[in-house]
Order: C-alpha cells, then sequence, then structure tokens
C-alpha cells in the first residue's frame, strides 16, 4: 500500500547530490526573498496607547515591589496630565531581557524600563536604549550621583539610564558561632581595618568540621559563596579588568591570575568538591534563605552585600554578628569592594518619553532615591543621600560610609554580559580545582575581546 | 515481567476463584504485577508527593534537616495565601480560553491535515510529509524575534491569538501521530467507501476517525497540556498583566534575586496549577485507554 | 490551453477515456491531497518559512536585534569552528542525546507494559506512572532540585541509607548532565501512553496462536509486541531526538543561576548557548547561524534515524 514513506525519501534526498552552485543561487535566492518579505513586515504594528500614561515595566517581586508601587503612587498624586501605570513582568531569570526586546521592536514596549545598571552599556550598545541627554540628563542630573554609578550609566559619554540605587559588598562574619569555636570575633571588627586572606583562613580552618559522609558540617569560609565573585577578589588583588586606553579587556591581569591562585589553593586545600558539597546548594535557584548555612551558624564568615541586613532581620533576628572590610592580600593593602545596583532607562519605541523622564528623574533623584532608601533599606546613588547619617541603621551606615566611597564597579563594557559569563565559567573551573587560572583568564581574554574589539575605541 | 495476557482482557482481571487450587497462576497474574507496578509508581509519584508534602509544611518546617518526609503540622493556608501572590482566578479563566481553543483547533486540523498525508496518495506527498518533519526541529528560540515581529504587525500583541491561532494549522508532532495511526488502517475500506462514492471528508470522518478516537484523544490531551504549560509564548505575548496564564504565575513566586522563593506556596500553587489537567487526565483516561483499537485489524 | 482541447476529447472519445481518467485521478488526488493539507501549508508559510527566511538573512549579519544589521558574509559560520564554547555545547548535547533518547525508549517500553498489565486497579497506576509528564517543567524542575539536593534532598538520603556514595548530582560537572537524564525520565509517561495504544492494537489473536506453539512471554515480546511497536517507536525516537536536542528550560531553572550551563559549562547544552548569543550578549546573527546549523544537523540526523528504520519499522497494511 501508500507506504512509500520517508525511506524512499531519504533516499532520493541522498542519491540527489546537489551541486555547490546550484546551493548557491538558491541560498542568494532565498536570501533575496527573506530580505523582501522582512522588509515589508518590519514597519511597526504600533498599539495605540494613551498619551496621558506612562508604563513602567519592572521585574522586581515583593517586598521591593510594593516599595516602588507606593512610589508610583506618590508620584501620581502630584503628576499634572499623565499617570505613571506600575506594570509587574515576570522575573528574569528565564527571559532577561527577552520580553523587553521582543516588545520593543514589535513597538508594544514601555516607556520607562528597571534595568540592571551594570548591562546598561550593552543594551545602548545594542540600540535599544534612548539618549537621554535630549530629554534633560545633563551634567547637573548625573553628576549628583556616585562616580561608579555615573559611569554604569553612560556609554561613550552618553548618559542612557539614571542609577536608582546601588549595593556593596562585606565580610559578614558570626560573632556567636565563631566565638562557640573558641575563635575571638573582636579581631574581625571592622575598627581593626582589613584582616589578610591568610588570617582569614586561618581563622576559618579552626572553625572547620568534618560531618558524615566525608563532606563538611561546618566551614569557616567558602571564598565563592553568595558575593564571591571573580571581580571581588580580583579587585582585592588590585586587578583591573579592563583597560580602556588599549580597548582591552584584561582578565589576564598578573594580580587577578594571582587573587583566581589563591582561591583555588584555599580550595583545593579543603577538597574542592566537598566544599562545592557544602556551599554549592546555596547558590542553586529556590534556595530557601532561612537555610543558609551562614543563617543556620555553618558558616562562620562570608562575602556578601548590604542587603544581608536585612534577611538576617528577617531570618535570624537573634543573631549575633558583625561586618568588616573584605580582606586584603597584603597586610596594610587597602580594601576593595565593588557596587552594583539598579537603574531606570527610556526603550527605543517609548510612546511617552518626555513625561517619562520627568517621572524617571523624580524617581532616580533626591524625592525618590529618599523614599527607596527609608522604605527598602537599599542604598542610593545620590551623593547628597548618603551623607544624611540618619537615613541608615547603623550597620548599613558601615556601607554607606566607609564602603560606597572606595567602591569600584564591573566595567561598563558592550560586552558586558559576555564577559560576566565566561569570567564565572573559568570562576567555577577555578574553585572546583578543574583549570589553571592563567590558562582559563587567558582564554577569558580570548574569548571576550574580538567581541569587544568591534566597539573600539569606548570613550570613557 | 509477569505473562502476558492477550490484550483483550487487558484491565479484566481473570477470575480465580478457587485460588488456593492455582498458587502460580495467581502469583503470576495478581501478586507479581502488582508489586512491579507499585514500585514503579513510588518512583513516579515521588515529584507529585513532595509537591504535596512541602505545599503543606509551615515555612519554618522547610529547613529541617533531615527534611520530613509527611508535613508534621499541616499548613492549609499555604493555598490560599499562594491564590493571593497572583490573581489566580483570573488566570485560571485566561488558561482555560486558551487551552480551550487550543485543543479545538489541534482537533479540527490535526486529522485533516494527517488524513491529506496518509489516506491519499498524491504525488509528492511523502516529500511534503518530510517537510512536516523537519519543522519539529526548528528550534523555537529562534523563531521568537520573527514570530513577534509578524504578530505585532498583526497587531495580535496583548490577545490570545498568538497563542492560539497557530494551532488552527497543524502540528508537527500530531500530524505525524494521527498519521502513523492512520497509514495502519486497512486501504481497502476506504477504496470499498470511494467506490461506493463517498466523499474523502466523509470517509475520514465516518470511517478512519471512529477508528482512530484514542490518538485524537491523545492528541487533545497532548494540545491540552501544551497550552496549560506553555510559558514562553504568554509570556511574549501577553503583555497584560491581566491578561497572562497560570504557568507564567508561578514565576512570581521567584524574587528578583531567583534565589529566595517561598518554596511551599510555590508548590502549593503549582498544586492548584495541575489540579485540573489531572483531574481532565483521570476522567479521560479511559477514552483513550481502554479499549483502544489499534488500526482496522480488531 | 491544453484543457481546452483535452477535455472535450475525453468526453467524445471512450478509447482514451481510461488513459485520461487515469491522468485525471493523479490530479484528482493531487488537489484534493493538497486541500487537505492546506491548512498546515497556510501555517507552514506564515508561521514557519518567513521566520527560517528571516533567520537565516540574519545569519549573514551581524545584529543586535536592533538597528540595521551589518553584513557581514560567511563570518558567524566560521566563527562556530573556533568557539570552544559552541563545541562544548554539541558535546554536550550529543552525550544528552545518546543517553536521554534511548534510555526513554526503553523507559518508556517497560512502563507500557506495566500498564498493560490485566489487574483490576490498573487505571490508577496508569495515571500515576503519567502523572510526572502532566506537571509544567516549571515546577518539576523545582521539585527535582528540591529531590536531588545534595545535603538535604531525600533522593541522596536514601543513596546513602543503602551505603551508597552521597554524590553531588547539581554541583558536579561529572554528574550534571546525568540529573538532566534522569530528570527526562520522568516525562516518559507521554510516550508510554502512545505506546500503551500500540499494545493494545495488537490483535490478541497474534499471542493466542504463538501460546500454542508453546512461545514463552520474552521470545513473544520479541517476536511479536516489538515489531507491531516499531511505528510508535519511530515516532518516540523522532520526538525524544527533536526535543532532546532542544532541551533548554530545565537547564534554565536548575542550572541557570550564574550563568546558565553551570557549573563550568557542563550543562551548556546547544540551544542554551544559542539563547544566550541571541538574547544576552546581543549575537542575534550568530544566534541565527547556531539555529540553522541545528535544524540542518538535526534534519541529517532524523534522516538517518529514518534510513535506519526501513530495516525496522513495521507497517502492518504494508
Amino acid at each position: 500500500m501508500s507506504n512509500a514513506t520517508l525511506h524512499e525519501l531519504a533516499g532520493q534526498l541522498r542519491s540527489r547530490r546537489i551541486d555547490r552552485r546550484r546551493f548557491m543561487q538558491g541560498a542568494t535566492a532565498l536570501g533575496v526573498s527573506g530580505t523582501a518579505i522582512s522588509s515589508a513586515l518590519r514597519a511597526r504594528g504600533a498599539i495605540a496607547q494613551d498619551a496621558t500614561t506612562v508604563t513602567f515595566w519592572t521585574t522586581f517581586t515583593d517586598p521591593d515591589l510594593s516599595v516602588i508601587g507606593g512610589m508610583v503612587d506618590t508620584f501620581n498624586e502630584q503628576a499634572e496630565g499623565y499617570q505613571v501605570e506600575l506594570v509587574q513582568i515576570p522575573p528574569a531569570q528565564v527571559t532577561d531581557v527577552t520580553q523587553l526586546m521582543t516588545a520593543v521592536r514589535g513597538g508594544t514596549g514601555p516607556d520607562v524600563y528597571l534595568l540592571d545598571r551594570f548591562i546598561v552599556a550593552q543594551r545602548a550598545a545594542d540600540g535599544l536604549l534612548q539618549d537621554l541627554t535630549e530629554y534633560g540628563a545633563d551634567e547637573a542630573v548625573m553628576s549628583a550621583h556616585l562616580p561608579f554609578a555615573r559611569a554604569e550609566a553612560t556609554y561613550n559619554g552618553v548618559p542612557f539610564a539614571l542609577p536608582s540605587n546601588t549595593d556593596a559588598r562585606a565580610i559578614y562574619y558570626n560573632r556567636g558561632a565563631l566565638a562557640e569555636a573558641g575563635i575571638e570575633p573582636d579581631e574581625l571588627d571592622s575598627s581593626n581595618g582589613p584582616l589578610t586572606w591568610s588570617r582569614i583562613a586561618e581563622l576559618a580552618n579552626q572553625f572547620n568540621e568534618e560531618g558524615s559522609g566525608g563532606n563538611y558540617s561546618r566551614l569557616g569560609f567558602v571564598p565563592w559563596m553568595n558575593q564571591g565573585w571573580h571581580y571581588t577578589y580580583g579587585f582585592s588583588w588590585g586587578g583591573t579588568f579592563f583597560n580602556a586606553d588599549a580597548c582591552e579587556v584584561t582578565p589576564d591581569d598578573p594580580a587577578i591570575v594571582e587573587a583566581f591562585q589563591w582561591v583555588q589553593d584555599y580550595c583545593v586545600d579543603l577538597g574542592a568538591q566537598q566544599v562545592q558539597a557544602f556551599g554549592g546548594p546555596t547558590m542553586l535557584p529556590g534556595f530557601p534563605a532561612q537555610e543558609h548555612p551562614f543563617v543556620i551558624g555553618t558558616l562562620g564568615m562570608q562575602v556578601t552585600g548590604d542587603w544581608m541586613i536585612h534577611q538576617l532581620e528577617q531570618y535570624a533576628p537573634d543573631m549575633d554578628y558583625g561586618i568588616t572590610f573584605i580582606g586584603v592580600p597584603n597586610e596594610g593593602d587597602e580594601s576593595a569592594t565593588w557596587a552594583g545596583g539598579w537603574s531606570v532607562v527610556i526603550p527605543e519605541g517609548a510612546t511617552n518619553p518626555e513625561p517619562a523622564f520627568e517621572f524617571m528623574s523624580w524617581y532616580a533623584g533626591e524625592p525618590g532615591q529618599r523614599i527607596y532608601t527609608e522604605e527598602s533599606a537599599h542604598l542610593p546613588t545620590i551623593a547628597a543621600l548618603i551623607e544624611e547619617a540618619d537615613l541608615y541603621s547603623e550597620n548599613h551606615l558601615f556601607f554607606s560610609q566607609q564602603l560606597l566611597p572606595i567602591a569600584k564597579n564591573r566595567p561598563p563594557l558592550p560586552v558586558g554580559a559576555r564577559y560576566w559569563d565566561e569570567l564565572t565559567i573559568a570562576w567555577q573551573s577555578n574553585y572546583l580545582g578543574e583549570a589553571e587560572p592563567a590558562a582559563a583568564l587567558a582564554s577569558v581574554k580570548e574569548r571576550v575581546q574580538p567581541d569587544l574589539a568591534r566597539f573600539c575605541p569606548i570613550e570613557g | 515481567m509477569a505473562k502476558a495476557i492477550p490484550a483483550a482482557s487487558a484491565a479484566r482481571e481473570a477470575p480465580v476463584t478457587n485460588w488456593w487450587l492455582h498458587p502460580v497462576r495467581v502469583l503470576n497474574q495478581s501478586v507479581v504485577p502488582r508489586l512491579i507496578l507499585i514500585v514503579m509508581c513510588a518512583v513516579f509519584i515521588l515529584p507529585l508527593f513532595w509537591m504535596v508534602s512541602v505545599a503543606l509544611k509551615p515555612t519554618a518546617e522547610l529547613s529541617l534537616y533531615p527534611p520530613t518526609f509527611w508535613p508534621q503540622q499541616l499548613r492549609w493556608e499555604n493555598f490560599s495565601d499562594a491564590i493571593n501572590v497572583f490573581p489566580f482566578w483570573q488566570y485560571l479563566r485566561n488558561t482555560s480560553i486558551i487551552t480551550g481553543l487550543t485543543v479545538l483547533g489541534a482537533v479540527i486540523s490535526n486529522p485533516i491535515i494527517a488524513y491529506g498525508f496518509s489516506r491519499i496518495d498524491w504525488p509528492g506527498r511523502d516529500k511534503v510529509f518530510f517537510v512536516v518533519l523537519a519543522t519539529v526541529f526548528i528550534p523555537y528560540p529562534v523563531l521568537i524575534i520573527a514570530l513577534f515581529d509578524i504578530f505585532a504587525r498583526l497587531g495580535w500583541i496583548n490577545t490570545f491569538w498568538p497563542l492560539t491561532v497557530p494551532l488552527f494549522f497543524g502540528n508537527p508532532f500530531w500530524i505525524f501521530l494521527l498519521r502513523q495511526f492512520f497509514m495502519q488502517i486497512s486501504q481497502e475500506v476506504s477504496d470499498a467507501a470511494r467506490i461506493d462514492g463517498a466523499s474523502e471528508l466523509r470517509i475520514l470522518f465516518q470511517i478512519i476517525m471512529p477508528q482512530a478516537l484514542p490518538a485524537l484523544a491523545v492528541v487533545a490531551l497532548f494540545a491540552a497540556l501544551h497550552a496549560w504549560n506553555d510559558f514562553l509564548g504568554p509570556l511574549l505575548y501577553l503583555q497584560d498583566a491581566t491578561m497572562y496564564t497560570l504557568a507564567v504565575g508561578l514565576t512570581f513566586f521567584q524574587s528578583a534575586s531567583q534565589y529566595d522563593i517561598q518554596f511551599n506556596l510555590l508548590m502549593a500553587a503549582s498544586l492548584l496549577v495541575v489540579a485540573p489537567v489531572i483531574t481532565l487526565f483521570l476522567i479521560f483516561q479511559r477514552a483513550f485507554v481502554e479499549g483502544i483499537s489499534f488500526g482496522g485489524s480488531k | 490551453m491544453a484543457d481546452t482541447i483535452v477535455l472535450p476529447n475525453t468526453i467524445q472519445k471512450p478509447p482514451e477515456r481510461s488513459g485520461f481518467n487515469r491522468f485525471y485521478r493523479k490530479h484528482r488526488n493531487l488537489i484534493v491531497g493538497l486541500l487537505f493539507i492546506s491548512p498546515w501549508i497556510v501555517g507552514f508559510v506564515a508561521f514557519l518559512l518567513y521566520p527560517i527566511l528571516y533567520t537565516l538573512q540574519i545569519s549573514f549579519t551581524r545584529y543586535s536585534g536592533f538597528g540595521e544589521p551589518v553584513p557581514v558574509g560567511f563570518e558567524n559560520y566560521q566563527h562556530m569552528l573556533n568557539d570552544s564554547v559552541f563545541w562544548i555545547a554539541v558535546g554536550n548535547t550529543a552525550f544528552y542525546l545518546a543517553l536521554a533518547v534511548p534510555i526513554g525508549v526503553v523507559v518508556a517500553m517497560v512502563l507500557a507494559l506495566a500498564m498493560n498489565q490485566p489487574v483490576r486497579e490498573v487505571s490508577i497506576y496508569r495515571a500515576i506512572l503519567y502523572l510526572p509528564s502532566i506537571l509544567p517543567l516549571f515546577a518539576l524542575s523545582f521539585v527535582y532540585l528540591a529531590l536531588l539536593h545534595p545535603s538535604r534532598g531525600i533522593f541522596n538520603q536514601f543513596l546513602i541509607n543503602l551505603g551508597l556514595p552521597n554524590i553531588n548530582w547539581l554541583g558536579d560537572p561529572q554528574y550534571s548532565k546525568i540529573a538532566l537524564v534522569m530528570l527526562a525520565q520522568f516525562g516518559a509517561g507521554q510516550a508510554a501512553l502512545i505506546f500503551l495504544a500500540a499494545l493494545k492494537g495488537i490483535p490478541p489473536s497474534f499471542h493466542e496462536a504463538a501460546m500454542l506453539d508453546g512461545a514463552s512471554a520474552w521470545r513473544r515480546f520479541w517476536g511479536i509486541t516489538l515489531p507491531l511497536m516499531t511505528p510508535v517507536i519511530l515516532y518516540d525516537l523522532i520526538l525524544g531526538l527533536s526535543l532532546g536536542i532542544q532541551i533548554f528550560t530545565q537547564v534554565f531553572i536548575i542550572f541557570g543561576s550564574d550563568p546558565p550551563g553551570s557549573p563550568a559549562n557542563s550543562t551548556m547544552m546547544y540551544v542554551v548557548y544559542l539563547y544566550l548569543n541571541g538574547f544576552r550578549y546581543s549575537q542575534m546573527g550568530y544566534a541565527a547561524a547556531l539555529a540553522l546549523v541545528l535544524f540542518v544537523v538535526t534534519l541529517i540526523l532524523a534522516m538517518l534515524v529514518f534510513r535506519w528504520s526501513r530495516g525496522w519499522v513495521h507497517y502492518e497494511g504494508a
């Protein structure tokens, strides 16, 4: 019966050789028709949007979402001629900026978008974001922000975003748990300045404890947990990740290689896989914050951000803990930390950019950031607000007064996402003891630099 | 594996009235299969069991180590808390509409197309069918941009159309599945009907479809699952929060930091999301499993 | 023109009639056949052909997704050859397919045979075995994450109780892909259901005849059941291949912490890499080239499977 089916077909396809020229002709024809179709379809299917509504998309969830919602309400009470509408889009894990990108292309994007500031340069280079100069992002507006935040919001000298908050990294230590293990926690007090990494390792080793099955039940310190990133250690060893003059990424900076080496040695000494088994699960999505080893007292020290203050209030309200500087390679070195944070942008195709900018100036300006700092306990990027000591709790003061002034930032590059990912892959192989630091970092450069080269030169 | 019993008597246990006279037969027919099935079920129920267990635990109990297999304390409020995280009923309504249209599209279009690829002998048919199969291998992420451009141009963004209309034009998997079934139905029946002057559509609906009902039920179920669980589609095409579906709603249990998830509420919500599908499956499983006839060879 | 000449002739001249009828029937079949598949044709052109042509066009450019694409010729294709992560992704995906697809067929077959047992409450078992395939991948991935948790998951507690090593499924690059293969098996109920349908369709007379000849259950499985199931096995192979090669969501949820494909690229799958290039690294052109290469490679794979299946697929009507 009709069983010629696919067998025959496969045979026919196999036996019929397509010569190269014919293939190329076909490919060209396809390409030409493709171009024709796509240009015919490229015209925007504009969805009429209300001229009196500024749509504001965010991937934030509670509790910060409620804070933003309250801010939008406050703003709307005094806004004239338009209202801001806050739209929560699903968190960015699976989506990245996919939803924003497709929407903007389809002409259905928002007027304002809350974007991780670290990625602003890349999205600006992509052509996704609007130059804010024409709406009024002048020197006065931009210089109100801390220098690193301003740098991240700018690409090639053009402002593409208004920084809206920031953060910083430090070492948290569980005073109670350390004391119980016979370690004097006062040594870590920030008034003593930063400890050297080797001293931190010594203290940590006194805390370590092996449990069943060859795994650790307690560890003093795991370099790569939480906010212990490549950048954290690279900066600590005084490394630089980007050479602006040569327009070159420099992950192979000897200082960064040295930092990687220290982390690798530390992990391999303890058993890289056992350390992974201890700390890895906390880096997996969905790990309950209340189960974190630091919260339950099985991790003595960790590098993390200012937001941990709030989490500890929630999950371990009775914990006696302290916050200090990130370690230094040698006695007397300056401690380094780095800051990240968010910003507001106007995507291409925004229907109401002028009122959008008016809202953004308020939201990312002093009035907005004051509310956000007070209610969300995140740090502001407005220099003037940093100096208002009564905005912060005692623990926060350490971040705002001691850390933000020395904070560095990840280089704002049009290849920022790839650079981060490549560094992270090298970082993981490094702390798992699976790669030579120098080789891993050299390959990062090899993979990122060609992408970056297309955008050179980049103006600071 | 236990002794295979002729399929006709499947699900109908062979009556063993005087079982004490046939211990081996009882062992082979009743005990061994059950043991095997129960062990397998123990493995396959695990994800659902764990969902139920976590969904009923109070937050504090989540951090116990070793984890409690069954909640020490049942917290039913997790369910009411969960449906307050996102507009559950609204999303249920949206998802139901999309699923209904999807199933409708799938059961109308796929049999017709599959018929054209199996029961009518036209030149080039199998070559074209190969193209159908080839489309299965197009990675979806790559279509996203172009598809979005098309739907935006049609003005379909923020409507259910991008999620439902394409289903009325066939799905390669389901065409393939139905075609495999159709091809096994004896050709003589339709030839006879043709000689009697029956139109192809009549042959499809009166002769072929009744024999392929189980396959059609499978397609309907798969289509329903596809629509119910689809995540990326609604995420991209529905931008108004009131239009979202349940699958998208589940993402709201993740915080932006992505590490911190209210696990018990996420599981409670997930259970509520899958409950209708499980019910649907339990109702219809008889339809496509019991008394299935594969092809025309009864 | 041909019609105006031929048509009257056929009506008027009986001797040519049979010849024309044969031609006409062919013609009729083509028209009717095309009519039947016309919904697919429309959908294909609108929702696939255009995106594919668009992808082809983009694959010869450098394009962020905005502004004008910059033509670069074959650069994107050449770049693949030197892109180490591309090859890692190819290797990971091949590894995953080579394990997940065949194991998937075996598991589905075992499930189907079990679902076909003549015990009274079999419908309960069927429902249970099928249940994991109903769960949204999003939720299932999170549950799986919890079950395989190296220190808290009950799966590892079980292993420890059996005296087996406590394997770090999700953190050890050696095991992370195996974890994905195992996860895939929870979805075997889908294929098992189709297999079950095929099992049910095997005429009882076949088995009865073989039993009279004294064939054991084992021999009857290989001699009767399996050959008659080959069409659906082929279906499942193709399904498994195409879905497996596009593995994406579960990687993003389970190994997507930062960056997807962790730890150390061990779960970097092809489509994940493609997605990252398109939407994270602003390399839409490269992503398009990756897509087309994947498309061609999987087509070849499918063709090989079909060619191979010629030796073992049995169509009853044939």
